[in-house]
């Protein structure tokens, strides 16, 4: 049900590939890990809308969009990301966005 | 950081009841929550409690967790991209686990062949290949490990160093998104081809550059000509004049792969060339290379005109050029495997080409290829480029790029020109080529939701 927007992120992936090692040394089964997978969607998704409230303010230079299937990806060139504490430079980063409403078309299903 | 901590925490609270349902212990939830923190904080190095050190930290990667995929996906060590300022993944630990390249990206690390296990990376931005990429590239002969290293820091070195031509400038920074590209390319190309993808892109705007064809290089030696690329790399690199500069470049690179055997005799063209060569060489291309090495510019020259070179330049550069040549033309990527022969053919091809008195370039250039390949074959004194292709053509090429060897580098500017134009006609292809690389080889991913 919720975007499985986040899997493919630090911490969806070390997820990911923990579940694997325990898959494959036949400690949990594959069904069990899609399981838990969704129950990381879940929290990751309810964590990040309640837990947090940071602002970040970004500009750089847009390279390319697309949107296509309700998702918007952004490859934005030099962008700087400035926080209250910090700031970041990066040559290039790729944003993407899912609609936050429904969750469009969900491939998990 | 703490949110990581208290993200995870909940989930764990929350698979523990699924868990439960299955039927385990609570032993492999535990199992699952260190794996799991582990991994988190050897990538991110957040802080972190729970971090057991697994065994070797795979995770090394430093780079945003998109580096992981492009690192799985790549296996070929050839990681790319990120030379912005990726942090350095302790390639072995990626490569290890991963695709066996590490990736290391140091971040805006001038070439510097960091052999550490291949990974090149390739900084979109006009920073052609800061990372040096020790292996990547160039699989060709399934070395492609090998390759990486230099082939990797060839890249670097092309992007950066101060293209003595100021055309090379220009283009090198269409060289480097193409050799990015290429590089990109390369790596998927080393599994499947041989360098000869990746360097082509590079190639093909280097000759623009002329000696920034350094870049192009790099991506050569994917190619199993490498060795031939590594030489035309080289030598476009070095430029004969900037052979200095992409001596360097190249050493760097060529110092992991020496071995191959094609020890850059120049030390400024050959030692890139070398680089270059080594790493084609393994695809067991004989280093053509030293003849490469001489003229880098020539030989780019000659690979670009294709021909317009003069067989006399050409045959210098065939070797090198033939592989560059081969490159350029974004069909080169194609060709990859056929670029190895090309290095050898190419040049050699080229010559036989300007015999016929194909000079155009932008025409003959498609039709060289073919030629080429073909010439290559028999020129292609490496044996794997025989098995490429036909040997029949090496036979004759070989005959060509002995006589050619010569080469003027006068011959060579005259094909730069042509090359240029020839460009355009490539570059199209390119364009497009860059955006999906770009997109998907992004070390940085942010991923968000938005509200209509």
């Amino acid at each position: 049900m919720a975007s499985q927007l986040y899997r493919n992120t630090t911490l969806g992936n070390s997820l990911q590939e923990s579940l694997d090692e325990l898959i494959q040394s036949q400690q949990i089964t594959p069904q069990l890990a899609l399981q838990v997978l969704l129950q990381f969607d879940k929290a990751i998704n309810s964590a990040l809308a309640q837990r947090v409230r940071n602002r970040v303010n970004f500009r750089g230079s847009l390279n390319t969009y697309r949107f296509c299937d309700n998702v918007w990806t952004f490859v934005l060139n030099d962008v700087e990301f400035r926080e209250v504490t910090e700031l970041v430079k990066v040559d290039k980063v790729k944003i993407v966005a899912c609609d936050g409403k429904n969750t469009g078309s969900n491939t998990a299903e | 950081p703490k949110l990581y901590k208290s993200i995870i925490e909940d989930v764990i609270e929350g698979v523990r009841d699924i868990f439960a349902e299955e039927g385990l212990e609570e032993q492999v939830l535990k199992d699952l929550k260190q794996l799991w923190e582990t991994k988190v904080m050897q990538s991110k190095a957040t802080e972190g409690f729970f971090r057991h050190g697994h065994q070797s930290p795979q995770f090394t990667l430093q780079l945003p967790h998109n580096f992981h995929h492009i690192l799985q996906n790549s296996t070929a060590s050839v990681v790319i991209p990120a030379g912005r300022g990726f942090q350095h993944l302790t390639a072995a630990d990626l490569g290890a686990s991963r695709v066996g390249a590490t990736l290391t990206f140091p971040s805006g690390i001038s070439y510097p062949i960091h052999v550490p296990a291949g990974v090149t990376l390739q900084t979109a931005s006009g920073h052609l290949y800061k990372v040096n990429v020790p292996v990547m590239v160039t699989q060709a002969s399934g070395n492609a490990s090998i390759l990486h290293h230099p082939a990797q820091q060839i890249f670097h070195p092309l992007g950066q160093p101060s293209v003595p031509q100021a055309s090379i400038a220009s283009v090198a920074q269409v060289n480097a998104s193409s050799a990015q590209a290429a590089a990109d390319t390369l790596q998927p190309q080393e599994t499947a081809v041989q360098q000869t993808t990746v360097f082509q892109p590079n190639v093909v705007e280097k000759n623009h550059l002329e000696e920034s064809a350094s870049t192009s290089f790099i991506q050569q030696p994917s190619v199993s000509q490498q060795q031939l690329v590594a030489n035309a790399v080289l030598n476009q690199c070095a430029d004969s004049n900037e052979i200095s500069q992409h001596g360097s470049l190249r050493m760097a690179v060529f110092t992991p792969e020496p071995s191959k055997g094609s020890s850059p005799t120049d030390p400024v063209a050959n030692n890139s060339s070398s680089v270059l060569l080594d790493v084609e060489q393994q695809g067991g291309i004989e280093p053509q290379e030293s003849v490469q090495q001489q003229v880098p510019d020539d030989i780019i020259d000659l690979i670009i005109v294709d021909d317009s070179l003069d067989d006399d330049t050409v045959l210098k550069y065939q070797n090198s050029i033939a592989a560059f040549k081969k490159m350029e033309p974004t069909e080169q990527m194609e060709s990859n495997l056929r670029s190895e022969k090309y290095i050898c053919s190419d040049i050699e091809g080229i010559i036989q080409l300007d015999g016929t008195g194909d000079i155009s370039p932008r025409e003959e250039m498609p039709r060289t290829k073919d030629m080429e390949e073909n010439e290559f074959i028999g020129i292609i004194e490496s044996e794997d480029l025989k098995v490429l292709e036909d040997e029949e053509d090496a036979e004759e090429c070989d005959s060509v790029s002995n006589t050619e060897s010569s080469s003027t580098s006068g011959d060579n500017e005259e094909l730069q020109i042509d090359v240029v134009e020839e460009d355009p006609l490539n570059s199209g292809d390119d364009v497009s080529e860059q955006d999906i690389p770009d997109l998907f080889d992004t070390d940085n991913v942010i991923v968000c939701q938005y509200d209509k």
